[in-house]
């Protein structure tokens, strides 16, 4: 796992949930595009978060070879779909599992940056304490009330939740339905189902729910 | 089914080099049940030749997008309308 600051020329200042295209062009010829959320807040310089996948094209490249000063193609911001912008009053939900948190944590560090006064709850399922991307920031974020719930195993002593998120879970964690809530859901693709299908049964309005699939492509 | 099945986020940068805009916030209508879904919450498998977008209530083939050496072929039977 690796977080690489990107300096863009021409960029223009992203909204937090938005995508980049990364596009790698080999000496002949062959290229390789993948799909990146961008994990900075509006106003910063995009940054990605990049997990590193056995037999991945693109991502052993980004986590292990490229250095400061490299350069590579880039296309983006892309996406007007499943960003949440600052001046939005109304409560936050955001249910990210593994690397699905990284457009969620652009929408936590939006809101710390804006000074956004909307209550918003982060709901983050990942395998093992180890496996919980920005887990520092996480545990000193003020202003972003976060849940972790652990799936394959737990830390001793671990109090949280420890299972896959479910429709009881997620009636203890998400904000009631007549809150009118935002709900942004980023992950796999059976998680973000799971996640989005357990909303819609507790009564959220499926319009309310937007989704992002990630697709291990590496 | 294919496993790999993503949603429209996925192609939204795709979609902006071929049409110049941002689609993954448009309305798309399937025109074989009439479903209207913003283009980011569409069904996407892209690991076939080309994209193929389908409706998530259906099932039905919306959009088929194939890059040729040349040019890209982009057939829109499959939609009633795309609201911009």
């Amino acid at each position: 796992m690796r977080t690489l600051e990107l300096e863009a020329a021409g960029w223009s200042e992203h909204r937090a949930g938005q995508h980049l295209d990364v596009r790698l062009t080999a000496e002949d010829g062959y290229q390789a595009q993948r799909s990146y959320s961008i994990a900075s807040a509006p106003g910063e310089p995009p940054a990605i978060t990049v997990e590193r996948l056995e037999d991945g094209e693109v991502s052993p490249y980004l986590v292990d070879e490229v250095r400061d000063g490299d350069a590579f193609e880039v296309r983006g911001p892309i996406g007007g779909y499943f960003v949440w912008d600052a001046d939005e009053a109304g409560p936050v939900l955001l249910v990210g599992g593994g690397s699905g948190i990284v457009p969620l944590m652009a929408m936590a560090r939006h809101r710390v940056r804006a000074g956004s006064e909307a209550p918003m709850r982060l709901l983050y399922s990942s395998r093992t304490w180890n496996d919980v991307i920005y887990r520092d920031e996480l545990e000193s974020l003020d202003a972003v009330e976060v849940v972790h719930t652990l799936t394959r195993e737990r830390p001793p002593g671990w109090n949280g939740y420890g299972r896959r998120i479910d429709d009881d879970l997620l009636r203890e964690v998400a904000f009631a339905p007549t809150d009118g809530a935002r709900v942004y859901v980023c992950g796999s693709t059976r998680f973000v189902d799971a996640a989005a299908d357990g909303l819609v049964r507790l009564g959220y309005d499926p319009s309310s729910v937007r989704t992002e699939r990630f697709g291990a492509t590496g | 089914m294919s496993k790999r099945t993503l949603d429209g986020n996925a192609i939204g940068g795709l979609l902006l080099e071929l049409f110049g805009a941002d689609l993954t916030a448009a309305p798309c209508a399937c025109d074989g049940c009439g479903a209207r879904e913003e283009v980011a919450r569409l069904d996407v498998y892209a690991d076939c030749p080309g994209v193929v977008v389908r409706c998530r209530h259906c099932g039905d083939v919306l959009i088929t997008i194939v890059r040729g050496r040349t040019r890209t072929y982009v057939d829109l039977r499959g939609t009633r309308g795309l609201e911009l």
